[in-house]
Protein backbone atom coordinates (compact mmCIF):
# COMPACT_ATOMS: atom_id res chain seq x y z
CA UNK A 1 0.00 0.00 0.00
CA UNK A 2 2.54 2.58 1.08
CA UNK A 3 4.85 1.76 -1.83
CA UNK A 4 2.07 2.34 -4.36
CA UNK A 5 0.93 5.38 -2.44
CA UNK A 6 4.43 6.80 -2.49
CA UNK A 7 4.73 6.61 -6.26
CA UNK A 8 1.24 7.59 -7.23
CA UNK A 9 1.32 10.53 -9.62
CA UNK A 10 -1.24 13.14 -8.89
CA UNK A 11 -1.98 16.81 -9.30
CA UNK A 12 -1.91 18.64 -5.97
CA UNK A 13 -3.50 21.80 -7.38
CA UNK A 14 -7.13 22.76 -7.04
CA UNK A 15 -8.84 25.88 -8.33
CA UNK A 16 -9.85 28.30 -5.59
CA UNK A 17 -9.87 27.98 -1.81
CA UNK A 18 -9.98 24.63 -0.01
CA UNK A 19 -13.49 24.33 1.43
CA UNK A 20 -13.88 23.12 5.04
CA UNK A 21 -16.23 20.44 3.70
CA UNK A 22 -13.42 19.05 1.52
CA UNK A 23 -11.29 18.55 4.64
CA UNK A 24 -14.16 16.83 6.45
CA UNK A 25 -14.73 14.53 3.48
CA UNK A 26 -11.00 13.74 3.31
CA UNK A 27 -11.08 12.61 6.92
CA UNK A 28 -14.25 10.58 6.39
CA UNK A 29 -12.65 8.66 3.49
CA UNK A 30 -10.24 7.04 5.97
CA UNK A 31 -12.93 5.45 8.13
CA UNK A 32 -12.48 2.09 6.37
CA UNK A 33 -8.74 2.03 7.15
CA UNK A 34 -8.92 0.60 10.64
CA UNK A 35 -5.12 0.23 10.82
CA UNK A 36 -4.91 4.03 11.14
CA UNK A 37 -4.67 5.34 14.70
CA UNK A 38 -3.68 8.96 14.07
CA UNK A 39 -4.40 11.72 11.58
CA UNK A 40 -2.35 14.91 11.49
CA UNK A 41 -3.43 17.87 9.35
CA UNK A 42 -1.73 21.18 8.56
CA UNK A 43 -3.90 23.89 7.00
CA UNK A 44 -2.50 27.10 5.55
CA UNK A 45 -4.77 30.15 5.64
CA UNK A 46 -4.28 33.44 3.83
CA UNK A 47 -3.30 36.04 6.41
CA UNK A 48 -4.21 39.71 6.17
CA UNK A 49 -0.72 41.11 6.80
CA UNK A 50 -0.10 44.83 6.83
CA UNK A 51 2.41 45.60 4.10
CA UNK A 52 4.99 48.23 5.04
CA UNK A 53 3.88 51.55 3.64
CA UNK A 54 5.72 54.12 1.62
CA UNK A 55 6.82 56.04 4.71
CA UNK A 56 4.68 59.05 3.88
CA UNK A 57 2.56 58.56 6.98
CA UNK A 58 -0.32 56.94 5.14
CA UNK A 59 -1.99 53.84 6.58
CA UNK A 60 -0.25 50.65 5.44
CA UNK A 61 -2.45 48.58 3.12
CA UNK A 62 -3.26 45.02 4.13
CA UNK A 63 -3.34 41.81 2.11
CA UNK A 64 -6.90 41.17 0.96
CA UNK A 65 -6.12 38.09 -1.16
CA UNK A 66 -3.30 36.08 -2.69
CA UNK A 67 -3.40 35.02 -6.32
CA UNK A 68 -1.47 31.75 -6.60
CA UNK A 69 0.06 30.50 -9.83
CA UNK A 70 2.45 27.60 -10.25
CA UNK A 71 4.85 25.90 -12.62
CA UNK A 72 2.52 23.01 -12.26
CA UNK A 73 4.45 20.19 -13.93
CA UNK A 74 7.63 20.96 -11.99
CA UNK A 75 5.70 21.38 -8.73
CA UNK A 76 3.98 18.01 -9.14
CA UNK A 77 7.32 16.36 -9.93
CA UNK A 78 8.90 17.92 -6.84
CA UNK A 79 5.93 16.72 -4.82
CA UNK A 80 6.54 13.11 -5.95
CA UNK A 81 10.14 13.40 -4.68
CA UNK A 82 9.06 14.89 -1.33
CA UNK A 83 6.40 12.19 -0.99
CA UNK A 84 8.99 9.46 -1.60
CA UNK A 85 11.31 11.03 0.97
CA UNK A 86 8.49 11.13 3.53
CA UNK A 87 7.54 7.48 2.99
CA UNK A 88 11.23 6.49 3.23
CA UNK A 89 11.63 8.38 6.53
CA UNK A 90 8.29 7.31 8.05
CA UNK A 91 7.64 3.88 6.49
CA UNK A 92 4.75 3.15 8.85
CA UNK A 93 2.80 6.11 7.45
CA UNK A 94 -0.44 4.84 5.91
CA UNK A 95 -1.12 7.72 3.52
CA UNK A 96 -0.27 11.30 2.70
CA UNK A 97 -2.43 13.86 0.92
CA UNK A 98 -1.31 17.32 -0.20
CA UNK A 99 -3.45 20.00 -1.83
CA UNK A 100 -2.62 23.58 -2.82
CA UNK A 101 -4.85 26.26 -4.25
CA UNK A 102 -4.47 28.07 -7.53
CA UNK A 103 -6.20 31.34 -8.35
CA UNK A 104 -7.38 34.12 -6.05
CA UNK A 105 -7.72 33.10 -2.39
CA UNK A 106 -9.16 35.72 -0.04
CA UNK A 107 -7.78 36.47 3.43
CA UNK A 108 -9.28 33.98 5.86
CA UNK A 109 -9.63 31.24 3.25
CA UNK A 110 -7.58 28.03 3.19
CA UNK A 111 -4.97 27.55 0.49
CA UNK A 112 -2.78 24.61 1.60
CA UNK A 113 -3.44 21.24 3.21
CA UNK A 114 -1.06 18.49 4.29
CA UNK A 115 -2.78 15.41 5.71
CA UNK A 116 -0.89 12.34 6.96
CA UNK A 117 -2.29 9.22 8.58
CA UNK A 118 -0.37 6.53 10.45
CA UNK A 119 -0.93 3.84 13.05
CA UNK A 120 0.57 6.15 15.72
CA UNK A 121 0.70 9.92 16.15
CA UNK A 122 4.45 10.51 16.11
CA UNK A 123 4.95 9.41 12.49
CA UNK A 124 1.97 11.41 11.27
CA UNK A 125 3.11 14.51 13.14
CA UNK A 126 6.70 14.39 11.98
CA UNK A 127 5.73 13.66 8.38
CA UNK A 128 3.31 16.59 8.22
CA UNK A 129 5.92 18.98 9.65
CA UNK A 130 8.52 17.77 7.15
CA UNK A 131 6.27 17.81 4.10
CA UNK A 132 4.82 21.25 4.95
CA UNK A 133 8.30 22.80 5.19
CA UNK A 134 9.61 21.08 2.06
CA UNK A 135 6.59 22.11 -0.04
CA UNK A 136 7.12 25.73 0.96
CA UNK A 137 10.83 25.52 0.12
CA UNK A 138 10.85 23.40 -3.04
CA UNK A 139 7.61 23.78 -5.02
CA UNK A 140 7.57 26.49 -7.71
CA UNK A 141 4.42 28.21 -6.53
CA UNK A 142 4.13 31.98 -6.85
CA UNK A 143 1.92 34.34 -4.86
CA UNK A 144 0.72 37.79 -5.82
CA UNK A 145 -0.52 39.56 -2.69
CA UNK A 146 -3.44 41.76 -3.68
CA UNK A 147 -3.63 44.69 -1.27
CA UNK A 148 -6.56 46.64 0.13
CA UNK A 149 -5.52 49.67 -1.94
CA UNK A 150 -5.69 47.50 -5.14
CA UNK A 151 -1.90 47.51 -5.64
CA UNK A 152 0.02 44.25 -5.32
CA UNK A 153 3.33 42.84 -4.12
CA UNK A 154 4.92 39.46 -4.84
CA UNK A 155 5.17 37.19 -1.83
CA UNK A 156 8.33 35.18 -1.16
CA UNK A 157 8.84 32.48 1.42
CA UNK A 158 11.64 33.14 3.88
CA UNK B 1 13.25 27.88 -28.15
CA UNK B 2 10.42 28.82 -25.87
CA UNK B 3 11.03 29.82 -22.25
CA UNK B 4 8.19 29.68 -19.74
CA UNK B 5 7.91 32.72 -17.47
CA UNK B 6 6.25 32.82 -14.06
CA UNK B 7 5.15 35.22 -11.35
CA UNK B 8 6.79 38.63 -11.28
CA UNK B 9 8.90 37.75 -14.35
CA UNK B 10 5.80 37.03 -16.45
CA UNK B 11 4.34 40.29 -15.16
CA UNK B 12 7.43 42.35 -16.11
CA UNK B 13 7.68 40.66 -19.52
CA UNK B 14 3.96 41.03 -20.13
CA UNK B 15 3.74 37.42 -21.31
CA UNK B 16 3.81 33.86 -20.01
CA UNK B 17 6.47 32.60 -22.40
CA UNK B 18 9.09 34.06 -24.69
CA UNK B 19 10.88 32.76 -27.79
CA UNK B 20 14.68 33.15 -27.55
CA UNK B 21 17.62 31.54 -29.36
CA UNK B 22 20.62 30.37 -27.34
CA UNK B 23 23.07 27.47 -27.40
CA UNK B 24 23.83 27.40 -23.68
CA UNK B 25 22.13 28.25 -20.39
CA UNK B 26 24.25 31.34 -19.72
CA UNK B 27 23.71 32.59 -23.25
CA UNK B 28 19.99 32.07 -22.70
CA UNK B 29 20.09 34.18 -19.53
CA UNK B 30 21.93 36.95 -21.40
CA UNK B 31 19.38 36.87 -24.23
CA UNK B 32 16.47 36.97 -21.80
CA UNK B 33 18.01 39.83 -19.83
CA UNK B 34 18.34 41.81 -23.05
CA UNK B 35 14.63 41.31 -23.65
CA UNK B 36 13.50 41.74 -20.02
CA UNK B 37 15.86 44.34 -18.48
CA UNK B 38 14.13 44.04 -15.06
CA UNK B 39 15.83 40.63 -14.67
CA UNK B 40 18.97 42.52 -13.60
CA UNK B 41 17.19 43.42 -10.37
CA UNK B 42 15.13 40.29 -9.76
CA UNK B 43 15.91 36.99 -8.02
CA UNK B 44 15.19 33.98 -10.21
CA UNK B 45 16.42 30.54 -11.24
CA UNK B 46 16.54 28.80 -14.60
CA UNK B 47 14.88 25.39 -14.74
CA UNK B 48 15.92 22.98 -17.50
CA UNK B 49 13.56 20.04 -17.82
CA UNK B 50 12.06 20.97 -14.45
CA UNK B 51 15.38 21.00 -12.59
CA UNK B 52 17.18 24.17 -11.50
CA UNK B 53 20.47 24.62 -13.36
CA UNK B 54 23.10 27.12 -12.20
CA UNK B 55 26.20 26.19 -14.22
CA UNK B 56 26.64 26.90 -17.91
CA UNK B 57 25.62 23.93 -20.03
CA UNK B 58 24.74 23.39 -23.68
CA UNK B 59 21.15 23.49 -24.86
CA UNK B 60 19.89 21.46 -27.81
CA UNK B 61 16.57 23.23 -28.17
CA UNK B 62 14.51 20.23 -27.09
CA UNK B 63 14.60 21.09 -23.37
CA UNK B 64 11.69 22.47 -21.37
CA UNK B 65 12.94 25.84 -20.13
CA UNK B 66 11.50 28.09 -17.42
CA UNK B 67 12.48 31.16 -15.44
CA UNK B 68 11.18 30.87 -11.92
CA UNK B 69 11.10 33.65 -9.30
CA UNK B 70 11.26 32.98 -5.51
CA UNK B 71 8.72 30.45 -4.25
CA UNK B 72 5.71 31.50 -2.20
CA UNK B 73 3.67 28.36 -1.68
CA UNK B 74 1.88 27.49 1.52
Amino acid sequence: MSEGEAHKKRDIFMEGAIPASFIGESIAKHASRTDIGAHEIFLGQVRSDAVSGTGDGSVAPTVSAIEYTAYRDMANEQMITIREEAFARWPQMTCLHVHHSQGVIKAGELCFMVFASAPHRQQAREAVAYVTDEVKKRLPIFGKEILSDTTHVWKRNT
Amino acid sequence: MEVLLFGIIAEKAGMGSMGVEASSTHELIRALTARIPELEHLSYALAVDRTVVIDDRPLTGSEELALIPPFAGG
